[in-house]
């Protein structure tokens, strides 16, 4: 069950996460438990996929927008560091990134869905 | 813009994000204290702000979206001039994308992730507080004319009462006859430099009469000064204000009305003086009109009767009377149709004509129900007919202006015609030129697509108005029905019997009948007949008839030619 202590447990900044909710736990457990449905973590890596930096650059910018406003630290901290990347269409190895990014969703999915 | 702060009702605050995680956060921010309204990207933005721009208080608007970006949406709005209604805020985490988007047009940022809501919410209010103050400063207090606008004017007007209640004031409305017209023959520039000419006037007579002056509706002046014990330094004002030049004919007019109750609105005032000016429209002998006790009754009538529309439509109050119309293309007139018209049946003051409540109810779109029930009626009355004698006498109906705007239109004669078993062509739509003239596509669509499913359509009071003959080929009409003032002066009239031939020739040449209304006498039906006029309508054959009569008519007209 997605609850403000797992969240806490998961390295969320759950107070900061909160403070943007009015302090409503409901009203925040509603919007994480929306992440299921994000869809920037697929189009992040379907572009890097076909090597598209510019689609890759938005979806990743996107995502750190949303994990941000959420304090998902787990998944804010790659995003961001991607972003910056990408930012500059660096021409570097993406995948421990997008890796970690994906790995941290699927954490966050799995105690979503507990 | 002004609503905006009157309004009592929550402002409205436009979220423009893709992401509908970042739109629900900010937007459960925002509807704290604003009525949220949601946009997935520019382009829904765009839409939203085109329609209602005006009644949104602030945009908030992410930069990174597809479809159409933020900076793609703030050059659009900055081309469409839409930025001087809206503030914008941007929502970003980018300081170089802050300052492109404040040089591009926006007015404030709001960084992501958001802040604490609280100071958002300050901030959103902050910019809502300057963008709305700024409006009013730049509100104008003076037109081209250098005279007050309508709202200034009227504050004025209260200002000046509040300070000394006791003097007697006169308002005074200046209207220049058919300005439209000088509009259009001389042009917009030749216009506004006679809107010029008179403001400069009437700021003159003000030197030496305390008071003051405004102007609104292009051509509509008002005065509101000291009481003038004679008019005759007005009366000067009038004729200099028509001088503008001895090449181009300025008629204008002007009414006073001097309050002498001290509890008299402003716009009372000043509506008053319009109507006193209006009595004038037309009048080459005088100038200047007072509003006086039978102005006051008129309006007082007018007050009831449109107080008394709603039960008279409920209680079948008005009855439907029909006028026969004849074919005069054979050697005998022959019987060919009638016309469906209106009378109120008032419990009160009898007999009420339509030229004194058609106008009222066309004014407050009444019409439109009452057009409706006299569709009804006729379509009653011609079923009854068929009943009765195996046969459908046509019916030309009154179809209003705004008729023309009901989606529906057609549905509902459909439904009528389904109803009550009649044909199509047992109901003739009569529309006035005007309908033609005034947004011009639209009457022109709905009405070929009135004449494509099966209804005769007769452009009713042809000649009254504007319509060219040009515009008249490409026009959906089956049959072109004279104005009025036609048949009254052709049996005396040499120019205008030739007017009216020819102008059947040219509709001959179209392929559309041609109806005369208003023919009294046998001199004005021989004039028309022979000028090559089919249908004839008018007091010469029969005057409007009730239900029952027109039977009896009917009846009696088949014993004479059995």
């Amino acid at each position: 069950m997605l609850s403000i202590d797992a969240l806490r447990e998961y390295g969320a900044d759950v107070e900061d996460g909160l403070t943007r909710c009015f302090g409503s736990e409901e009203f925040y457990l509603k919007l994480v438990d929306m992440i299921k449905e994000e869809k920037s973590f697929g189009l992040l890596k379907e572009a890097l996929e076909q090597h598209d930096l510019d689609a890759a650059f938005e979806a990743a910018h996107a995502l750190k927008g949303v994990t941000a406003n959420l304090s998902l630290t787990p998944i804010l901290n790659p995003a961001m560091e991607i972003t910056e990347h990408l930012r500059q269409r660096e021409e570097m190895d993406y995948e421990p990134l997008l890796k970690e990014i994906l790995e941290q969703k699927e954490k966050l999915d799995n105690i979503i869905n507990e | 813009m002004l609503d905006k702060v009157k309004n009592e009702q929550k402002r409205k605050v436009l979220v423009v994000d893709d992401e509908i995680i970042n739109r629900m956060m900010l937007g459960n921010i925002v509807e704290k204290n604003y009525e949220v309204l949601y946009a997935e990207n520019g382009q829904e933005a765009l839409d939203i702000i085109r329609k209602d721009g005006k009644n949104i208080s602030a945009i908030l608007l992410d930069l990174m979206m597809p479809v159409m970006d933020g900076f793609m949406l703030l050059d659009t709005l900055k081309e469409e001039d839409l930025l001087k209604e809206t503030p914008v805020i941007v929502l970003t985490s980018e300081v170089t994308a802050e300052v492109q988007s404040i040089r591009m047009g926006a007015v404030d940022f709001i960084k992501k992730p958001y802040d604490n809501p609280e100071v958002i919410l300050t901030r959103i209010q902050r910019i809502i507080e300057l963008f709305e103050d700024r409006q009013l400063i730049e509100t104008v207090e003076y037109d081209f004319t250098g005279l007050y606008t309508k709202d200034f004017f009227l504050e004025y007007m209260s200002q000046i009462d509040a300070k000394d209640p006791q003097s007697l004031r006169d308002t005074v409305a200046f209207d220049v006859e058919h300005f439209h017209l000088i509009q259009e023959i001389h042009g917009k520039t030749v216009a506004d430099e006679i809107l010029s000419y008179m403001g400069s006037n009437i700021r003159d007579f003000l030197e030496s009469h305390p008071g003051i002056a405004g102007r609104w509706d292009a051509d509509q002046f008002y005065m509101y000064v000291t009481h003038l014990e004679d008019t005759k330094e007005l009366e000067e004002l009038v004729e200099r204000l028509s001088n503008y030049s001895p090449d181009i004919t300025v008629r204008v007019h002007a009414g006073i009305y001097t309050a002498v109750a001290q509890d008299v609105e402003e716009e009372r005032k000043t509506a008053a003086a319009k109507s006193a000016c209006n009595t004038l429209s037309n009048n080459y002998t005088k100038v200047i009109a007072a509003y006086n006790e039978k102005l006051h009754e008129e309006e007082v009538y007018a007050e009831k009767l449109i107080n008394d529309m709603d039960d008279a439509m409920n209680e079948k109050q008005f009855k439907v009377y029909m006028q026969p119309k004849y074919d005069v293309t054979g050697e005998e007139p022959k019987i060919t149709g009638a016309e469906a018209l209106v009378r109120w049946q008032h419990p009160e003051l009898g007999m009420v004509s339509p030229g004194r409540f058609i106008p009222l109810f066309e004014g407050n779109g009444l019409v439109q129900r009452l057009d409706h029930y006299i569709w009804e009626e006729t379509a009653r009355i011609i079923a009854g007919w068929k009943e009765k004698y195996r046969r459908a006498i046509p019916v030309s109906v009154n179809v209003s202006r705004i008729d023309l705007y009901d989606p529906e239109i057609k549905t509902k004669l459909l439904n009528i015609i389904e109803k009550y078993h009649l044909e199509k062509k047992d109901l003739h739509l009569e529309i006035t030129e005007s309908a033609y003239a005034e947004d011009m596509d639209i009457a022109l669509k709905v009405i070929a697509s009135l004449q494509n499913e099966g209804f005769l359509i007769e452009m009713d009071d042809f000649g009254s108005g504007f319509s060219s003959l040009n515009m008249l080929s490409r026009m959906p009409i089956d049959a072109l029905k004279f104005d009025m003032q036609f048949a009254r002066t052709i049996d005396t009239d040499q120019k205008q019997y030739h007017l009216v031939e020819s102008l059947i020739g040219f509709a001959r040449m179209l392929g559309v009948m041609t109806i005369a209304e208003g023919v009294e006498n046998k001199e004005q039906y021989l004039a028309m007949k022979k000028a090559g006029c089919n249908i004839i309508q008018g007091y010469y054959f029969s005057k409007p008839l009730a239900e029952e009569e027109f039977v009896h008519y009917i009846e009696e007209l088949k014993e004479e030619t059995c």
